[in-house]
């Protein structure tokens, strides 16, 4: 049998000129079990090519992995939860700073602070609410002292597009209404 | 993005070259972990990756050779442990493998070549990986690699045919 072809292969493979296609059939003719004796000499590098890539992490591994994703997710999604800030947090330093005594005065101060929070969270929702009827459900909402001041504004900020639309629409109502009559 | 389906598969290819630099499976494990965990945590901005196995591999590659350098710089004589546990490896392993000691013989010549060329080897005649993308992973020119892999396919012939009796 002529091995001239595979034989150039291999000084192709030594001199960098084969492509990925011809360095696989150098791979699959080594794995054949009759090599001729003047080429066998490669036979070993070939096979180890070959059998390199059936080396493969152990079968744990995927159990372990995903427990380490499963947690680190489970982390990811708890640091994402908004966090209420109890008023008993302040540092000392802030608390020197307003001049107020710690044990003396944190009762009055937490119970001045959240009367001050309601008042104005309540003033800004009644604020918002104008003639309209359909703002109880906000309102509930706006007394809620745990509510974000952010989300009350939204709130204020939604309600006050929804009247301006509304008074679009009647306007618009009168507007053909109007021109009904004239017609 | 999903874990199972997009990242877990590279697991191996990534276990084999970081296999391939630190000499070490322990290790290697460690570092495909590290390597997943971190592109699973950076999976938002994964969409901009052109390809995200060369991505992988370039990353479990920096963890690798963190590791070596560490290794040396705590004065660990590096070649000396790795090929000792190399010859616990690989003989385990072709004995699954190939049960033929001279695919040991070529593990280890392999292993004995200078990092870059052996990931090169491991990338183009293992992975099967393309000029272009064995570049992109070891971020140098398309030439380098050749160059390299020249000298390293070099290198393995010159061992081979030293001890030619013993491949036979």
């Amino acid at each position: 049998m002529d091995y001239k072809y595979i034989e150039q292969l291999i000084e192709s493979y030594f001199a960098c000129t084969t492509t990925l296609q011809e360095e696989q059939i150098l791979r699959s003719f080594f794995s054949q079990e009759d090599v001729p004796a003047h080429l066998a000499q490669y036979a070993s590098l070939f096979n180890y090519e070959t059998a390199a890539k059936e080396d493969v992490l152990s079968e744990d591994f995927d159990e372990r992995i995903m427990s380490q994703i499963e947690t680190a997710e489970t982390k990811a999604e708890e640091a994402k939860k908004p966090r209420i800030i109890k008023l008993a947090a302040r540092s000392l330093a802030e608390r020197r700073f307003l001049g107020i005594s710690p044990q003396v005065f944190t009762p009055f101060f937490k119970a001045a602070a959240v009367v001050a929070i309601a008042l104005t969270i309540g003033r800004a929702a009644e604020h918002a609410i104008g003639e309209q009827e359909a703002e109880e459900k906000s309102n509930v909402v706006a007394v809620d002292p745990y509510i974000k001041t952010n989300d009350v504004q939204q709130a204020i900020r939604v309600k006050d597009v929804s009247q301006a639309e509304m008074k679009a629409t009647n306007d618009s109502i009168i507007n053909i209404a109007t021109k009904d009559e004239i017609q | 993005m999903n874990f199972r389906h997009d990242i877990l598969p590279l697991k191996n290819i990534v276990f084999r070259t970081a296999l391939r630099i630190v000499l070490n499976r322990e290790e290697a494990e460690d570092i495909v972990q590290d390597t997943l965990v971190k592109l699973w945590e950076r999976r938002e901005k994964l969409d901009k990756v052109e390809n995200l196995e060369a991505f992988a591999l370039t990353m479990a590659r920096n963890l690798a050779l963190d590791w070596k350098e560490k290794m040396d710089n705590q004065h660990v004589s590096f070649d000396d442990e790795a090929h000792d546990r190399l010859d616990e490896n690989t003989n385990s392993a072709d004995k699954m493998l190939a049960q033929k000691e001279t695919t040991g013989a070529i593990a280890r010549i392999i292993n004995s070549l200078p990092e870059k060329q052996r990931t090169i080897i491991q990338l183009r005649d293992i992975e099967g990986k393309t000029y272009q993308e064995i570049a992109n992973t070891l971020s140098i020119s398309e030439s380098d690699v050749k160059v390299t892999l020249f000298r390293a396919r070099q290198a393995m012939k010159e061992k081979i045919l030293q001890k030619k009796s013993f491949f036979l």
